[in-house]
C-alpha cells in the first residue's frame, strides 16, 4: 500500500524551483503565483536591508545625510519604483490569494486578478511619477 | 500495521491542521499590511518634501508614542508574514522532515532576531 506522503510529494515536481522559471503551457495563475514569491523572496530581502539602512540613523546626522544623498541618485530612485512594484503585485495578488482561499470570488478569481492588476498599474504609475518629482 | 497507518493518519492530519492554522496568520497578517504599509509609505514617503525624511523629522516622527507603537505593529506583522512566506518556500522544495523542522527553527530564530533588533534599533532611535 502507498501511504499518503509519498502520494503527495509525487504529484510535486522534482525541482519546484526550476519548476517556477519554466514559462512553457503556463496560465495566469502560475505566473501569479510564481511572481508573487518571486516578488516576496525580494521583500524579505529588503526587509533586512530596511533595518540594516535605518541603523545609520545611530551614527548621527551625518551618517543619514550621506545616505540621504545616495537614495536620491537616479539609480536608486529607479530601485524605487522597481520596489514599488514588487509591493503592489505582491499585495494586490496577496488580497486575491487570500480572498480566494477564504472562499470569496472564487469564480471570479481571474477577473479579480485582471482588475486588481489594473489598479497595481495605476498606482505604480502614480507612485513612480510621485518618486522622480517629489 | 493498523497502528502505524492510524498513527500516520493522526500525524497528517495534525500537520494539514497546522498548515490551515499558519495560512490563516499569512493571509491576516498581509491583509493587515496592505494598511499599515500604506500609512508607511505615505507617511514617511509621499507627504515628505524630497521622499524621505531627514534627521530631525526622523526623531520628531518616532518621537510620538502612537506613531513609535504602530511602527512595532507594522514590524512584528510584516516579520511574521516574510517568516511564514519563506518557509512556504522552503516546503516546497520537498526536504526531508528532518531538514524542514530544521528550516522552521532558524526561520523563528531569524525571525526573533529581525524583530529583537528591530524593537531595540526603533527605541534607541527614539532616545536620540
Amino acid at each position: 500500500m502507498q501511504n499518503a506522503s509519498a502520494t503527495r510529494n509525487d504529484v510535486r515536481p522534482r525541482r519546484p524551483l526550476r519548476a517556477w522559471f519554466d514559462v512553457r503551457r503556463r496560465h495566469m495563475g502560475s505566473w501569479a503565483f510564481a511572481i508573487n514569491r518571486l516578488t516576496g523572496l525580494g521583500l524579505a530581502a529588503y526587509l533586512f536591508l530596511h533595518l540594516a539602512v535605518l541603523s545609520t540613523l545611530l551614527q548621527g546626522e551625518a551618517g543619514w545625510d550621506r545616505f540621504l544623498q545616495l537614495a536620491r541618485s537616479p539609480f536608486f530612485l529607479l530601485l524605487d519604483v522597481v520596489l514599488i512594484f514588487g509591493i503592489l503585485f505582491h499585495g494586490l495578488n496577496g488580497i486575491r490569494v487570500a480572498l480566494v482561499g477564504m472562499g470569496v470570488g472564487a469564480r471570479q478569481h481571474r477577473a479579480l486578478f485582471w482588475v486588481l492588476m489594473a489598479i497595481g498599474f495605476v498606482l505604480l504609475a502614480y507612485s513612480a511619477w510621485k518618486v522622480f518629482t517629489i | 500495521m493498523q497502528n502505524t497507518i492510524t498513527g500516520q493518519a493522526a500525524r497528517e492530519r495534525q500537520e494539514r491542521s497546522r498548515a490551515g492554522g499558519l495560512w490563516l496568520i499569512q493571509a491576516v497578517s498581509g491583509l493587515l499590511l496592505v494598511a499599515l504599509l500604506g500609512l508607511h509609505m505615505v507617511a514617511h514617503h509621499f507627504v515628505v518634501e524630497g521622499g524621505l525624511r531627514d534627521f530631525q523629522q526622523v526623531l520628531d516622527y518616532v518621537s510620538n508614542p502612537v506613531i513609535f507603537f504602530l511602527e512595532v505593529v507594522f514590524l512584528v506583522v510584516v516579520t511574521a508574514h516574510a517568516m511564514l512566506g519563506l518557509r512556504a518556500i522552503v516546503r516546497d522544495l520537498n526536504l526531508s522532515p528532518a531538514a524542514a523542522r530544521a528550516a522552521d527553527w532558524i526561520l523563528a530564530l531569524v525571525g526573533a532576531a529581525a524583530l529583537i533588533y528591530g524593537v531595540w534599533l526603533a527605541a534607541a532611535i527614539q532616545q536620540l
